[in-house]
């Protein structure tokens, strides 16, 4: 933890000033593990009393001593997600959890990532609230990092559920595609064209009800917004070799549609275990994507309505590909893989997630891996970084 | 979290996420403590796991095995797979997120770029055609791109035996095509070039002339996965960035496409399109050449598909009738009535010079957009304009 924390820079952070109370806990704690960085939080809990002054989240700039850090939930090239609770405030305040995403600007910069770390935050504040989507409590920074502060969910990743369970039988995959098909519904037809370019069950979380939340909007993009409401495909290639769409290896622009190749490429990996695609050496898994049909093994066996679902998804030609055909969203929904579901009731969450995550309490992280918490690259953000690119992070 | 009240809705045997599933069991926190008994349940090497459903809706109560109490990530505990059934090269583990660096074309960021060029002989272009042919980065570029891309190519000359071109594990920019020579490749299945006599690892092949490599980074900076070094004197390479690679196909892409839109917004047939339903058909309109006096679309054929006009000049012939009745230019469409029925062609269309045409049948307008009529009774048309016919084109023959 002590990497990413940066103690001695968090005297610089810019704006809104420091909060009295320091997470003493925060800089004390540095290499103890996770146990006593537990046992540690609750003695300062004790210290700092029962009646502490109330602290909203959303009245002020925050600043990473506002927090103690729980444990890393994940990690990415050039962020981290934590586990935090507020480290002051009432004990009701105190005793809950949020997952605060840390990226370091040095990396970001050097990662050419700026443009996406903008658009995260600015599309994660637009879609906060959409029941199956992370939402965004706040977001600021410091001298050497951007922090997006997010509901934590705890259930953790569809894909560790997935590889344990090996694959998940068609009912299953159709509760996860459905609320899937929601969330892609709401991001392009009702949000002026969002694609969120990383489809994958990594980026994907069971909350404790075990309903999907999509996560990691790092790559999403609004399409519309170069000039009035006018949808512009877009060029950067993004995403995860395995669900990249053709359109994107080909880099002949693209849209929304990419989300429902991914979608495709999902729908499988739930169903037989792993994706349609996949090989060492990630060319050969772009030669197969551009060059080859979706083949399906005999076993185990797959309904000709989940086939056809995918095959229909999975199409090269973008005139030709469902969600991105006539009718959208709904076209996908009246497919016969989705047969007798009840939409409504998907979007009101009342059926019943098939997978039940293990959670003891609320701040519980069994459910995620247990990372590292050192971060690898530690580069300095100098003063010449800083001025080239900090206006870039302002909206932090 | 029991959403009190609810029944399925499409009763037990019909419930599209398997029946049982809706919640009528307990609540997620009763499942814990159950599931510490239940390690034949959720062992995930047994075939059957997650098919059986015993009903009440407690099938996957236990997704982490029996031990819910254990921090151990729920990945780790994961039993060998069974190699029959599952691929046994696959790698299970996380997948990392690839991207490229942020593209914006020239209209956006106001620079200047053109793409650079670098002379070459025919006889080099040849030869570089060839070594791209078979490449799926290169085989889908259309005329213009493939020579903008032929002449970005650099010559690097490798005048030693033993220089490295590439390194393990360093970030690649650059995708590599041998003119001259043969080059080794090593791995090191350490991931990396490692110091000492055998640090470059394994040699696994070596490339000579017409060959290429380092084609992944066309896409993105990835670490290199091999190292490859010169394996004699007066060796000559063909270099390509990224960056410049991208950025024409980019550029291109993005002018055709922004030219499509604008000349759609002329035809009054389509005029009642949003924005979002232009830029859809202009995805998807696939250009043609045709060589001078090439027949486009003869009278009296069954219509199928319609035209833009991206490059030269037409003209429009009617039987019995030498002189032409319509003359076409540059950004002007014709055979748009096919979008909207099968009537036989109005006239013939026959190119002046050669010509470069945009094209889009009526199934695939109908795929992206709906039956025509629908779009165009959104507004009342006004026969204005129209390509070749006169007449209403809601005025179906027959009907």
């Amino acid at each position: 933890m002590a990497a990413t924390v940066a103690p001695s820079q968090s005297l610089l952070s810019g704006g809104g000033g420091l909060h009295p109370l320091q997470a003493q806990g925060l800089h004390a704690a540095q290499h103890q593990s996770q146990q006593q960085l537990h046992q540690q939080h609750h003695q300062s809990q004790q210290q700092s009393g029962s009646d502490g002054e109330s602290f909203d989240l959303t009245s002020r700039k925050l600043t990473l001593d506002d927090f103690v850090r729980v444990r890393t939930l994940g990690t990415g090239t050039f962020a981290r997600v934590v586990l935090v609770r507020p480290s002051h405030g009432t004990e009701a305040e105190r005793s809950k959890v949020y997952a605060l995403k840390i990226l370091r600007k040095t990396e970001v910069i050097k990662l050419k990532q700026i443009d996406h770390v903008r658009h995260e935050r600015e599309i994660l504040a637009d879609v906060s609230g959409h029941p199956f989507i992370t939402s965004l409590v706040a977001s600021f920074s410091d001298h050497d990092f951007l922090y997006l502060l997010l509901d934590y969910i705890p259930g953790g990743e569809l894909f560790s559920y997935l590889r344990k369970f090996r694959r998940f039988d068609e009912d299953m995959a159709r509760f996860y595609a459905a609320e899937i098909v929601l969330v892609l519904e709401y991001l392009h037809e009702q949000q002026g064209g969002i694609a969120y370019r990383d489809m994958k069950p990594e980026n994907l979380l069971l909350d404790a009800e075990g309903h999907i939340k999509l996560v990691d909007f790092g790559f999403a993009k609004r399409l519309g917004n170069n000039d009035n409401d006018h949808p512009v495909e877009t060029y950067t290639l993004c995403g995860t070799p395995e669900y990249l769409a053709p359109e994107v290896i080909h880099n002949k622009g693209h849209t929304t549609a990419v989300d429902w190749w991914a979608l495709g490429i999902l729908i499988y990996e739930f169903l037989t275990g792993y994706p349609p695609f996949w090989h060492q050496n990630p060319i050969e898994i772009y030669k197969q994507i551009v060059e080859k049909p979706v083949i399906f093994p005999h076993d185990p066996p797959i309904s000709d309505a989940a086939k056809d679902i995918i095959r229909q998804l999975c199409t090269v030609d973008r005139s030709r590909r469902l969600g991105n055909i006539s009718g959208g969203a709904a076209r996908v929904k009246a497919h016969p893989f989705f047969e007798g579901v009840d939409w409504e009731a998907v979007a009101q969450k009342r059926y019943r997630g098939p997978i039940i995550p293990p959670i003891r309490y609320p701040g519980d992280a069994q459910c995620f891996d247990v990372y590292p918490e050192d971060d690898v690259n530690k580069e300095e953000y100098t003063s010449d970084l800083e001025s080239r690119y900090d206006e870039y992070f302002k909206d932090f | 979290m029991s959403s009190a009240g609810f029944t399925s809705p499409f009763g037990a045997n019909t419930n599209p996420f398997g029946s049982g599933r809706v919640d009528s069991g307990p609540g997620p926190m009763h499942r814990v403590v159950e599931e510490d008994e239940n390690d034949a349940v959720t062992s995930p090497t047994t075939p059957s796991f997650g098919l059986t459903n015993a009903g009440g809706g407690s099938v996957f109560q236990g997704p982490f095995g029996g031990d819910a109490t254990s921090d151990a990530p729920p990945s780790g505990l994961r039993s060998p797979l069974n190699p029959e059934t599952y691929p046994a090269q696959y790698n299970f583990g996380r997948r990392t997120s690839v991207s490229a660096e942020s593209l914006k074309p020239v209209a956006d960021t106001y620079d200047n770029w053109t793409p650079p060029v670098h002379p070459k002989s025919q006889e080099q272009i040849e030869r570089l055609k060839e070594a791209m042919s078979g490449n799926f980065l290169f085989s889908h570029l259309d005329e213009e791109q493939t020579s903008q891309v032929l002449g970005a190519l650099v010559e690097k000359p490798i005048p030693t035996k033993g220089i490295k071109v590439i390194t393990q594990g360093d970030p690649g920019d650059f995708f590599y095509v041998v003119e001259k020579g043969s080059f080794d490749i090593y791995v090191n299945s350490k991931g990396s070039l490692q110091p000492g006599p055998d640090g470059m690892g394994q040699k696994v092949d070596t490339i000579s002339a017409g060959g290429s490599f380092g084609e992944l980074a066309l896409m993105y900076n990835a670490p290199r996965a091999a190292t490859v070094i010169s394996a004699e004197p007066q060796c000559t390479l063909w270099a390509l960035d990224r960056m410049t690679f991208r950025r024409i196909l980019m550029e291109s892409t993005f002018a055709r496409r922004r030219m499509y839109e604008s000349f759609l917004e002329e035809v009054p047939l389509l005029s009642s399109l949003t924005p979002y339903e232009r830029s859809k058909i202009a995805d998807a309109l696939k250009s043609q050449k045709f060589p001078a006096g090439h027949t486009i679309i003869r009278e009296g054929d069954p219509g199928h598909s319609f035209f833009l006009l991206e490059l030269g000049e037409a003209v429009a012939y009617r039987s019995g009738n030498d002189t032409p009745v319509k003359h076409y230019h540059k950004g002007d469409f014709f055979g748009e009535l096919a979008l909207l029925n099968d009537a036989p062609r109005a006239a013939s269309v026959v190119s002046k010079t050669e010509v470069k045409v945009a094209t889009l049948g009526k199934s695939a307008f109908q795929r992206l957009l709906g039956p025509v009529e629908g779009i165009m009774r959104r507004t009342k048309y006004v026969g204005v304009k129209s390509g070749v016919e006169d007449t209403d084109p809601l005025h179906v023959p027959g009907a």
